[in-house]
């Protein structure tokens, strides 16, 4: 007869040890990130419904700083931007795919091209945002560069005053300093890569680029699209380069700076809050399309979709038994 | 395996029960502190009044002599209590005028008149956060620069100086720490709103005589843009709050009332608007417009730099910049040529005097729970710096005493009428700053970006300065109607 145990019984149990020593071990980070991350969420989330400041009284007033963040021509204005860093990290992925193709094949000095082009990722982004500045001013660094080359200053446009071309240069120094930190995932990623697989695609008479498309790519498909989210979001939330430069003027102000400001310039932490759910619901819409975009992007490859096995097994089997048919 | 459940349980328990017991011990201990500070200084500070008001009824029929207990600026005489020994100290935030060794002088100074008073002194680099710390503490000293403390703390924490109608007789400035009448602090020295100029660029331009109007101020930028190499106004756009600056003239400067800027503007329906007659802050701004629409200034606003703009004024390399008067000595000491930096009252006009808007900067302020002795004695150490020590003249700063001398600097303000701002009425005091945040104008308080857009605007002929002054008085208008607050 199975005697049911009593809870007394059952915590003394094997079973029951492992339970409490798992919830041992679980209380401390779960707490930590409940701590520093959800429950600073949470007051986040609740801030955005009221009218305050940082001190002083607060008023709560519904969904109305969420009609703001609709209605300001300034918040979602400054979203636009982000079109001009999404297209530099678009640049900045082939860039690092390139490269990484080429380092993770024997090429002489690739560890020191490797060192120097993840080098711009250790510096820290304010450090970058001042060596800019410099760089684009009239006259110094690039205008200096670009004058050896041949071109004569007053052909040169104003880098960070021209409006049109001020928030390429911003974008620049994004891929100058994140496409090193690609590469070098890429490559890793490149490295695991059986290398038995280029013998026989060499033996088959492939090139390089017929190993790249056919070996290389479907290999390394989760890193790349890993990447492609991480820029993505991050060109949604670019906010060291246009602060540290331009300090958002002069039509540099992108959705972060701008929300920097409304929140600490103007004390309208309410607001801001609700800026920041807004773009957190973007980020999320804008990474679900991407998941949805690769699905089909990386479709072709057959095995990677067990449905389209089962369909061709299917298809097989009804063949099979027509010609079964016929022979009757 | 029982026993280490258990163990690991009560240790659980235990950690919690202290951080709890930690936590709380804590606040009760603060809280007990608190009130206890709170009553005594509440009891001191009712002393102090009483003294106060007696003080102020027997002075209009005798002479009230200064005494220990009833302690005033103005009846204080510095010659009475030559011998009185006692060691005081004094907090303060020049850290730079500490290593020169300019505060030991003058203490050095202040010893061959008072020989038995010590004064030890101590800087504090982060002052405006790291002093009102201290202050809670209650131990900080005797003297120290008032921080940003609530108003209606001050009897809290200082002593009572003076009443107002008695110290404004003698000395400017000392409005700013009032409150009900009775003073807590005087400025050290006071600083005035005006432009920077290089005086052999002006030269070279053919200008003899300095713009009192906007007109003839952009007419004197086009002829050092003609006439020299040298940049007729540098905006420092890019370091954003040299832009900010350009609000310190709405105002006395722009109107000649002193009650505007804190008291008359959150009730003004259209304060950009622009009243005709080239004053108000309309045409403070459209100065800056005019310059940019016209090429007057730097080349490349959107590089500048801060630093460099010192050393190119000195050179005569920029003709004029827009900035307080704190920025002429930075300036001066940027280059070889310190004798071409220049000030000037900013070119408005208003019915044919210029005004001047000036205000004191710290303010000395004496620790209210001191003993009577060292009370005396900072009260004494106050008014010799103030009178004697000639700090201020030499900081390059607006006389603090009534008729004193100003530094050379100020020679194109005489005939300028000088006014400071009047603080806001009972019960506004917190109407400017919501106003600035709702409207999100913040105007003197961090509006960097709206003069940037005049820079921008002017430079690419986006918008016309009419536009963006109406959108600023609309943004005022939509805020006052948020708010609630009348406007006429």
């Amino acid at each position: 007869m199975k005697h049911k145990r009593s809870f007394k019984e059952w915590i003394r149990s094997r079973d029951g040890q492992q339970v409490l020593v798992m919830l041992a071990f679980m209380v401390v980070p779960l707490l930590l990130l409940f701590l520093f991350t959800y429950l600073p969420f949470g007051k986040m989330f609740s801030f955005s419904f009221y009218n305050m400041k940082y001190v002083g009284a607060r008023k709560f007033v519904g969904l109305k700083n969420y009609i703001k963040v609709f209605q300001r021509k300034d918040c979602f204005g400054a979203l636009k931007l982000s079109l001009y860093y999404m297209l530099g990290s678009v640049v900045q992925l082939a860039l690092a795919l390139y490269l990484a193709t080429i380092l993770s094949f024997k090429v002489k000095g690739g560890n020191l091209f490797k060192g120097f082009m993840f080098f711009p990722f250790l510096i820290n982004g304010i450090a970058i945002g001042f060596i800019f500045k410099f760089f684009y001013t009239r006259g110094f660094v690039f205008d200096t560069v670009l004058q050896w080359c041949g071109f004569q200053l007053e052909n040169l446009p104003y880098w960070l005053k021209d409006q049109r071309i001020n928030n390429f240069s911003l974008v620049g120094t994004s891929v100058w300093r994140y496409f090193g930190q690609n590469m070098v995932l890429f490559i890793g990623a490149i490295m695991s890569v059986d290398s038995e697989l280029y013998e026989a695609a060499m033996l088959d008479g492939a090139n390089r680029f017929q190993q790249f498309k056919y070996i290389i790519m479907p290999s390394i498909k989760t890193i790349i699209t890993l990447n492609v989210i991480l820029s993505i979001t991050g060109s949604l939330s670019a906010f060291e380069p246009p602060y540290v430069i331009t300090d958002g003027a002069n039509g540099t102000g992108t959705y972060f700076v701008v929300m920097h400001e409304i929140a600490h310039t103007q004390q309208k932490v309410g607001l801001a809050s609700a800026m920041a759910i807004v773009l957190l619901v973007i980020i999320f819409m804008a990474t679900i399309a991407q998941k949805l975009f690769f699905k089909y992007v990386f479709k072709n490859a057959e095995d990677e979709d067990p449905r389209a096995a089962a369909r061709r097994d299917k298809a097989i089997a009804r063949s099979i038994k027509r010609q079964e048919r016929k022979a009757k | 395996m029982k026993k280490k459940v258990l163990a690991l349980l009560t240790a659980t328990a235990m950690t919690a029960s202290l951080v709890g017991c930690g936590g709380s011990a804590d606040t009760t201990n603060t809280a007990e502190t608190n009130t206890e500070n709170a009553e005594e200084t509440e009891e001191a500070a009712d002393a102090e009044e009483s003294t106060e008001a007696e003080e102020t009824e027997t002075e209009g029929e005798t002479e009230a002599t200064a005494s220990v207990g009833e302690l005033s600026y103005t009846t204080l005489s510095l010659d009475d209590n030559k011998d009185l020994t006692a060691t005081i100290k004094f907090l303060h935030h020049k850290t730079d005028r500490e290593e020169d060794g300019t505060i030991a002088n003058m203490i050095a100074e202040f010893n061959k008149e008072f020989p038995n008073i010590t004064v030890e002194t101590e800087a504090v680099t982060d002052y405006a956060e790291d002093s009102l710390l201290r202050l809670s503490t209650g131990d900080w000293g005797d003297v120290m620069f008032i921080p940003a403390v609530d108003k209606s703390d001050l009897a809290t924490y200082f002593m009572p100086l003076d009443t107002l109608d008695n110290l404004s007789a003698e000395l400017n400035f000392v409005d700013n720490w009032q409150f009900d009448g009775v003073c807590y602090g005087i400025p050290y020295m006071a600083n005035a709103q005006g432009v920077l100029y290089n005086k052999k660029v002006f030269e070279d331009a053919g200008i003899d005589k300095l713009p009192t109007t906007p007109d003839e101020f952009v007419a004197d930028l086009q002829l050092i843009k003609d006439n020299t190499e040298a940049i007729p106004l540098y905006t420092n756009y890019a370091a954003g709050w040299t832009m900010g600056a350009w609000d310190a003239y709405v105002g006395i400067v722009s109107n000649g009332d002193n009650t505007y800027a804190n008291q008359k503007l959150v009730h003004t329906k259209e304060p950009f608007a622009d009243p005709g007659d080239g004053t108000g802050a309309y045409n403070v701004y459209k100065i800056l417009y005019d310059a940019c629409a016209n090429g007057l200034i730097e080349d490349d606003y959107t590089t500048t730099d801060w630093e460099g703009c010192k050393g190119m004024l000195n050179r005569g390399e920029i003709g004029t910049m827009v900035l307080g008067s704190w920025a002429y000595a930075q300036m001066q000491e940027a280059g070889d040529t310190p004798e071409n930096v220049g000030y000037m009252p900013f070119p408005i006009t208003v019915g044919g005097t210029q005004y001047v808007n000036a205000g004191g900067d710290y303010n000395y302020g004496i620790n209210v729970n001191a003993s009577d002795d060292n009370k005396l004695a900072s009260l004494i150490f106050v008014k010799w710096m103030v009178e004697k020590s000639n700090w201020c003249y030499n900081e390059g700063g607006y006389t603090v005493v009534k008729n004193g001398q100003n530094p050379e600097m100020y020679e194109a303000f005489a005939g300028c009428e000088v006014l400071s701002d009047q603080p806001a009425l009972a019960g506004e005091e917190t109407f400017l700053n919501d106003m600035n945040a709702e409207s999100e104008l913040s105007i003197n308080a961090g509006g960097n970006d709206k003069v940037q857009r005049i820079v921008e605007a002017g430079v690419t002929g986006s918008e016309s300065f009419d536009d963006i002054m109406a959108d600023w008085n609309q943004k005022w208008q939509d805020a006052q109607e948020e708010l609630g607050i009348d406007a006429e």
